[in-house]
């Protein structure tokens, strides 16, 4: 399945590049930037890797790779080893190695760089809150997903409870959108879902989103950033990398992809975005 | 039912008989197609399952030893909104204990639930016992999940098959509809063939039966030329009615001729009868004449002549009589077995023979019977056996009224009849003329008017017994 995607988007790419008219050779020894991707945004959509392919292409005059992988983990495996230059990870696993890993840009979403975490089930389930899904099925995203995991796992941990005994089972299916379409067969009861995805399905997918609702809202908390090894950071690659973010909105091929993702930007971004997210860290390993 | 069919005519059950036999082969030949149908859509439809099954224990196998909720139901989400056969309803995985790990749709069979609780597992047939029988138009069928050679897990998959079914109502209909046509067609043409051929049956029938049970011959234009089958029957039935024509021309003027030679016998006796009188009659005339002036001889002479007269008009009338053919239908009288002895006694006298004569009928016993041919056959009887006993022979007549009938019997005391006379008086086999004048006669006036003859020899004596039925008798039979 990954090795489709990576496929179909590298022959939309090249495709694409052609189409651009973009210098098809690449001079010898010019080794491609290498970007890992977690499931955060539309994780299928081939359109969106082929659009940041040719954005980053173009505005870093450096061919660019995209790898996917299944989980959080294993990305932010490959960005602490060195196998990628950088990542689009999430608020969770940044600050997990915050001492190893640095900032360099975090998406505007309808003008700041914040999200919340929703709490869904079905259109007629009768629950209020988080409380009243005791019992039930429950999707998580990914355990190292902010919005997928650590949200809920820490409202339970105020509650004094933890997934394990407050559902009656609880399942990861590592995506967002995987967590919306869990919900919405009724393969679970609820599910943990990064907002920003949930109301870009509602657009785009209104008859997959339609079949859930939103039960709670999380308080705003840090969008997912893109983040590189904090010991590359000053490497000329990640340097161009950073500017290719920042100016996103300033060229054709990124405000395709900025208009895909349903984003405004890309900012430099404060470390102190992501307080909340530590906070409710904080809450979680105290049990 | 059938009694009623079995009485139609052969040219209209041959070909009924065609029609249905048309009709039972176009059912048989559709039975057929279908169930060839329904076997193939099973081949195919087990064929989709085995490679539904297979398909989803090679991609779920690992997920389900890890009861990987979402991975399974993912796999199966994906299966079902790739397949292009959009039959499967519904797919549900379940580990080796029956538990279900996730299902298409996840509302019907919830993760955890048990597979049991779906459906009752020991009715749902396996993959080599799908049969398209389902009134809902789905089917059930439980696979086990094998990977790395041992079951880990269990595969139940509904099917909507209502398109088969579908397709089998549309093939039935067709199959109806063409056969309806195509065995009307055939048998109705069965039906014209058939009758075409049976056609010279059907005119053989008509023509036997026509005329009062008399066969009439086919005209020639009827008959078809050339030397066909046919045309052999219609000429050989042609002859034969001819034949039969002949022979009956034929009996008809031997029982004419035996009339007449029964008549020349009675006219002979009769002739005696007026010749004997008429020298007694001539003498007396004689005698008047001779003696006119002796007033007592002329009175008695002329006595004896108005008695000898009066005979003569007596036993002329009794001739008369019996031949006014305008008697046929009247009633048999006393009188008439008067009139009978009065044509007889003159021969019996003739021959010096003694004849008997004994009623003991009632002028009610007699009456049932027509005179002309009752008197016919006593007189014929009677002269035959006058024939018979001879010069100085005797003969005698009884007639006996019966409860319900009338008895003739006939004796005689001469040497018996002849194997000829028998054979005229009981069997309607054709003879040579002779020996027995009007036997033939007698035994077709009994038999026309329901009666039998016996005849027996006994001390010497021949006795023949007619036996006539009363009104009751006739009218039972």
């Amino acid at each position: 399945m990954m090795r489709a995607i990576t496929r179909r988007g590298f022959v939309g790419a090249a495709a694409a590049a052609s189409l651009c008219g973009a210098p098809a050779a690449i001079a010898a020894g010019d080794a491609p930037f290498r970007l890992g991707l977690t499931p955060v945004f539309l994780d299928n959509d081939a359109a969106v890797i082929a659009q940041l392919r040719n954005t980053f292409h173009a505005a870093m005059d450096q061919p660019i790779e995209l790898l996917q992988r299944r989980t959080y983990e294993e990305v932010t495996g490959l960005l602490l080893e060195g196998a990628i230059d950088a990542a689009w990870l999430c608020g969770y696993p940044f600050l997990q190695h915050r001492k190893a890993l640095s900032l360099i840009g975090v998406p505007v979403w309808n003008g700041r760089p914040l999200y919340r975490s929703y709490l869904i089930a079905a259109p007629g389930d009768p629950a209020t809150g988080l409380a009243d899904l005791e019992g039930g099925l429950h999707a998580f995203s990914d355990p190292d997903s902010n919005s997928g995991w650590l949200v809920t796992a820490s409202n339970l941990a105020r509650m004094g409870r933890t997934p394990d005994d407050f559902f009656a089972r609880s399942i990861f299916t590592y995506g967002h959108r995987n967590v919306v379409r869990a919900v919405a067969s009724g393969l679970t009861r609820s599910g943990s879902v990064d907002g920003y995805v949930w109301d870009v399905l509602s657009e785009v997918d209104p008859g997959l989103a339609g079949r859930t609702r939103v039960v709670s809202r999380s308080e705003w908390l840090g969008f997912p950033p893109f983040v590189a090894r904090a010991d590359r950071v000053a490497a000329p690659a990640v340097a161009r990398f950073a500017q290719a973010l920042s100016s996103m909105e300033t060229t054709p091929e990124g405000r395709a992809a900025l208009r895909t993702l349903h984003l405004d930007g890309v900012a430099p971004g404060e470390v102190s975005l992501f307080d909340g997210i530590a906070a409710r860290m904080r809450d979680v390993s105290r049990l | 039912m059938i009694r009623a069919f079995a009485r139609l005519p052969i040219s209209v059950r041959v070909p009924i008989m065609s029609a249905a036999l048309m009709v039972l082969v176009g059912l048989i030949a559709s039975h057929q197609v279908l169930t060839a149908l329904t076997r193939a859509q099973e081949a195919r439809l087990e064929e989709l399952m085995r490679l539904h099954v297979d398909g989803l224990s090679v991609a779920l196998g690992p997920s389900v030893l890890r009861e990987d909720v979402w991975e399974v139901y993912d796999t199966l989400d994906r299966a079902r909104q790739a397949g292009a056969d959009q039959r499967m309803i519904l797919t549900v995985v379940s580990d080796s204990d029956g538990q279900v790990i996730a299902a298409t749709d996840p509302r019907r069979a919830p993760v955890g639930s048990e597979l049991s609780d779906l459906t009752d597992l020991d009715t749902v047939p396996k993959l080599d016992e799908i049969a398209l029988t389902s009134a809902d138009g789905h089917v059930r069928v439980l696979a086990p999940l094998v990977y790395q050679g041992r079951g880990v897990g269990r595969i139940l998959t509904e099917m909507d098959v209502s398109d088969l079914a579908a397709e089998r109502r549309r093939a039935t209909l067709a199959l109806i509809v063409f056969n309806t046509v195509a065995t009307g067609g055939l048998a109705l043409i069965g039906l014209v063939v058939t009758r075409r051929m049976l056609r010279p049956i059907s005119v053989l029938a008509g023509r036997m039966a026509a005329g009062a049970g008399r066969p009439e011959p086919i005209p020639p234009q009827e008959v078809p030329s050339g030397d066909s089958e046919v045309a052999r029957l219609f000429r050989t039935y042609n002859d034969m009615v001819d034949a039969i024509a002949a022979k009956s021309d034929t009996e008809r003027r031997l029982a004419e001729r035996e009339r007449l030679v029964s008549l020349g016998r009675l006219s002979s006796s009769l002739a005696h009868e007026i010749n004997n009188p008429l020298g007694g009659l001539l003498n007396a005339a004689d005698t008047i004449e001779t003696y006119a002036e002796r007033p007592d001889t002329v009175r008695k002479s002329a006595g004896i002549l108005v008695r000898g007269l009066r005979h003569l008009r007596d036993v002329s009338a009794a001739a008369l009589d019996h031949n006014r053919v305008d008697r046929r239908g009247e009633a048999l009288k006393p009188e008439d077995l008067e009139d009978l002895r009065m044509l007889v006694a003159p021969e019996a006298q003739r021959q010096r023979q003694s004849l008997g004569w004994m009623i003991d009928a009632s002028a009610d016993d007699l009456a049932p019977h027509p005179a002309g041919p009752v008197r016919q056959i006593a007189l014929n009887l009677v002269l035959n056996a006058l024939n018979a006993a001879g010069p100085s022979g005797t003969v005698s007549l009884r007639v006996d009224g019966l409860e319900d009938g009338l008895q003739l019997v006939v004796t005689d005391g001469g040497p018996g009849l002849s194997e000829a006379a028998l054979r005229r008086l009981f069997s309607s086999a054709p003879t040579e003329p002779g020996g027995g004048v009007g036997l033939r006669v007698v035994r077709d006036l009994v038999s026309s008017l329901g009666g039998r003859i016996a005849h027996d020899r006994h001390e010497g004596r021949t006795v023949i017994t007619v036996t006539l039925p009363g009104k009751r008798a006739r009218e039972v039979a």
